[in-house]
């Protein structure tokens, strides 16, 4: 129970923070709120002192500040001032889209890196699966996206372009996103399994009648997934910056077009929702990742 | 007094029918009813509210489901629309608008002088459109409801912008029923009722907005389709692909890479159009030094040819532009063209005059120790038409030819919006698309313009402005504006225009009626629209 407490504690304290220094960094850029709200329209001292007053811009920044802090407290995340709609809405509306995407990714990236990783052991297999790994990891994912769009949607058809139209319109994304998820997977496991193969629990299975295959799969593999499941954390961190491209290329809506107009327009009530956000998923996942260590490793379960 | 008559009316529905003189491609055949198209665009609207449209790329969206009391036709001039006729007073201090009679909004309510007072009213509330009451509403007194069918503009000074306002869809008319009940009114969407030829039913944020016919519109007829569907494809490859593809069937914005391979297509066709407004142009500011030095300025111009940086970043679909005013205007002084630039020797010659005589190791001119750099600094959400890269052409083009050093920054907007507040620019690059390209000088060439960047405080210069604004003369107009563009494109090189932008559709040979708006030059809306089989 503490533990947990402790836990939801801390979260809070991420929360917090990531809200502040995102607040204090946009309040550090350069271009103030009215600059933005007025973009390459007219500009006149009318104007400016009616936007002024609409945000309530003169109250002093510690002010806005901690009025901002005790509404998102409340749920109330403010409006855009772009799309002059609660941040809520333009939110809630998007977050389904991504997060379909972020997790069909992820699974499909996950599956490809297992794959991979268990079944190009041969010496011959693995040079090949390491250069398509590395390949894939620095190819920019908008390159990625064009290409497979270009030969399965432009050439042959088989899926739809754009658009958040089904299961056939979101495998082309998913699987653009999955590709630099499973080449960065597929080393960290295949390195974790040559590692757990040498230690000597691996001759200890040998020496008992195990086939390799189950040495591998039942034991080795196991190990090897701790040092992956420690990435999710810089998994969700690509997922996010992902779908910033994957959803401007497909143009699928999702977060990651709201997220790019926002910073881009300095849309600051945007741009700190999307923040906290990402923090709240950030802590949601490294709780889950401490609980999956639980589960696959017994030695952490019993200290 | 002016008198239009009815009879312009039909006129004008003709045109807007047939879009761009009836550009029918092959295949089309004669317009017929029914089906649905998908249309590729290139820009998500930041609100579907017609009152605070912003965005040129958003205009064939707005006239789907709004219309006006006046719209343009073909020569830049506008024609009833929602009205019947106006007259405008001697005095030019009032319009009065007759009122078609019988229109309703898509919610029912009745179209009446009323109805146009109420979004007036709703236009002037306190922080709901500051710019447009601070520029295109600045000389409006009051909107006086005569009778139930007659609505009278009322002016503070004569202004005969107004007239362009009316015809704009900031000044397109929605349902004051609407007004009332909207959730969100400044996004706008499906709970805002218009009086036009398709109702917004279905709007997918980042990724499409969806339209079906109006049975009940009141024009001659109803639009052709049953249903639209645009989707926002932002990646111009993208685009094109859903095209050749099939997924879509019509595109805008192709880009200068694209068009040979739709061009060489047999199943589609390539059609392009000239934007109204002022070609895009950099603005030179004339405050600090080295531009407030006119030989200096016009150095800069002559030190580029225009025609080769053009060819070479826009393979030749570019149309090179002599004047700030776009060459589709009827303001558009002709007698500009090959007056200037593309002359080293000149640039060099007025230089060496200008006492920037020496140069050093990197082969840039100096004077006094200090290298002749002039900065342009670039907004990058604003960038378009591959600007960034047209800028490092110039770059290369200006510092081979003549030894200056233009220094190009693509920054963030709040870095942007600094460097002009701050007077640390010497360059501002902008096109803007106006439908009555004078709104467009008053805020660029005036000395209290909003974006007045070249900081030019020139008294002849304003009155010409003023002036030009103020008559109802259209000859008068043309005049005033052709000396406006002698001083400052000519005697004063104030600016360096380059091209005339322009939008490309890129459409299936079934589809039938597209085209580009009367005057304003952007793609239609799709009232006229319709699919051969």
């Amino acid at each position: 129970m503490r533990a947990v407490l402790r836990r939801a504690g801390s979260g809070l304290i991420v929360l917090w923070a990531a809200a502040t220094a995102a607040y204090l960094a946009l309040l550090a850029a350069p271009g103030d709120t009215v600059d933005s709200i007025i973009g390459d329209g007219a500009d006149t001292p009318l104007i400016r002192s009616q936007i002024i007053q609409e945000w309530g811009l003169d109250r002093p920044a510690v002010v806005q500040y901690l009025d901002y802090l005790w509404r998102a407290a409340h749920g109330d995340l403010g409006r855009s001032y772009l799309l002059q709609r609660p941040v809520r809405d333009v939110i809630g509306e998007q977050l389904t889209p991504t997060l379909e995407l972020a997790v069909a990714a992820a699974a499909l990236g996950v599956l490809i890196a297992l794959v991979l990783a268990v079944t190009t052991r041969r010496a011959w297999a693995r040079r090949t699966s390491s250069t398509t790994e590395l390949v894939l990891v620095s190819t920019p994912p908008f390159l990625i996206g064009i290409v497979l769009l270009s030969v399965f949607s432009f050439r042959f058809g088989w899926f739809p372009v754009s658009g958040d139209r089904g299961v056939a319109a979101l495998i082309l994304p998913a699987v653009t996103l999955a590709l630099p998820i499973a080449g960065v997977l597929t080393q960290v496991l295949r390195d974790g399994l040559d590692r757990a193969l040498s230690e000597p629990f691996a001759v200890t299975a040998r020496s008992r009648g195990l086939a390799e295959n189950a040495v591998l799969i039942r034991h080795a593999l196991r190990h090897a997934l701790l040092p992956a499941v420690t990435l999710t954390g810089w998994l969700f961190g690509v997922l996010l910056g992902g779908a910033v491209i994957v959803e401007q290329v497909f143009g699928r809506p999702g977060l990651g077009q709201v997220t790019l107009a926002a910073v881009n327009s300095k849309d600051m009530p945007v741009v700190l929702a999307v923040v906290v956000l990402s923090a709240f998923v950030y802590v949601l996942i490294n709780t889950l990742a401490d609980v999956v260590y639980l589960a696959i490793d017994p030695r952490l379960r019993r200290s | 007094m002016i008198r239009r008559t009815a009879a312009l009316v039909i006129l004008a529905l003709a045109l807007a029918a047939c879009g761009n003189g009836g550009d029918d491609p092959e295949g089309a055949g004669s317009p017929q009813d029914g089906g649905s198209l998908t249309w590729g665009v290139e820009t998500e609207p930041i609100t579907f509210n017609p009152h605070l449209y912003a965005q040129a790329k958003a205009r064939l969206l707005v006239w789907n489901t709004f219309e006006g009391l006046l719209t343009h036709d073909q020569r830049g001039g506008v024609v009833p629309w929602l009205a019947t006729g106006y007259e405008a007073a001697k005095d030019g201090l009032s319009y009065t608008f007759k009122l078609r009679e019988g229109v309703k909004f898509s919610d029912g309510t009745p179209l009446d002088a009323a109805a146009v007072k109420a979004n007036i009213d709703q236009i002037r509330r306190p922080g709901y459109n500051p710019a447009l009451l601070a520029v295109q509403l600045k000389n409006l007194k009051d909107v006086e409801v005569v009778d139930p069918l007659t609505v009278r503009y009322v002016l503070t000074r004569p202004d005969v912008l107004i007239l362009d306002f009316i015809a704009a869809p900031q000044g397109a008319l929605v349902s004051p029923a609407s007004l009332e009940t909207a959730k969100n009114l400044k996004a706008g969407g499906p709970d805002l009722a218009g009086t036009g030829p398709f109702l917004l039913d279905r709007y997918t944020a980042g990724q499409e907005v969806h339209f079906t016919r109006n049975p009940g519109y009141w024009g001659e007829r109803p639009a052709h389709l049953n249903e639209i569907t645009y989707r926002f494809l932002k990646e111009p490859s993208v685009r094109v692909g859903a095209l050749t593809s099939g997924q879509v069937q019509v595109i805008e914005g192709v880009p200068a890479t694209d068009q040979q391979l739709i061009e060489a297509d047999p199943r589609l066709s390539l059609t392009r159009g000239l934007n109204a407004g002022t070609a895009y142009t950099y603005y030179l500011n004339a405050s600090r030094a080295p531009f407030d030095d006119v030989r200096v300025r016009q150095a800069f111009r002559e030190a580029l040819d225009v025609d080769a940086v053009l060819n070479a970043v826009y393979r030749g679909t570019a149309t090179r532009a002599w004047s700030v005013v776009g060459p589709t205007s009827p303001f558009y002084d002709k007698s500009l063209e090959k007056t200037y630039s593309g002359d080293p020797a000149k640039a060099n010659s007025l230089l060496d005059r200008a006492g920037w005589t020496q140069r050093n190791a990197d082969g840039f001119r100096t004077k006094d120790g200090k290298r002749l750099t002039v900065r342009l600094v670039q907004s990058a959400p604003f960038v378009r038409d591959r600007r960034d890269v047209l800028a490092q052409a110039v770059q290369a083009a200006v510092k081979q030819s003549a030894g200056i050093d233009l220094e190009v920054s693509l920054v963030d907007q709040g870095t942007a919006t600094k460097a002009l507040e701050d007077n640390e620019y010497e360059v501002f690059d902008n096109s803007r698309l106006d439908t009555d390209t004078g709104v467009a000088l008053n805020l660029l060439l005036h000395s209290g313009g909003a974006i007045n960047r070249t900081r030019v405080k020139d008294p002849a210069q304003d009155k010409l402005l003023d002036d030009a604004q103020a008559t109802g003369d259209a000859t008068k107009r043309t005049e005033l504006y052709r000396q406006l563009q002698q001083r400052v494109v000519g005697e004063q090189a104030l600016v360096l225009p380059l091209y005339a932008p322009a939008d490309q559709i890129g459409a299936a040979r079934t589809v039938g009626g597209v085209g580009f708006e009367p005057t304003a030059g952007v793609p239609v809306s799709a009232y006229g629209i319709w699919l051969g089989k």
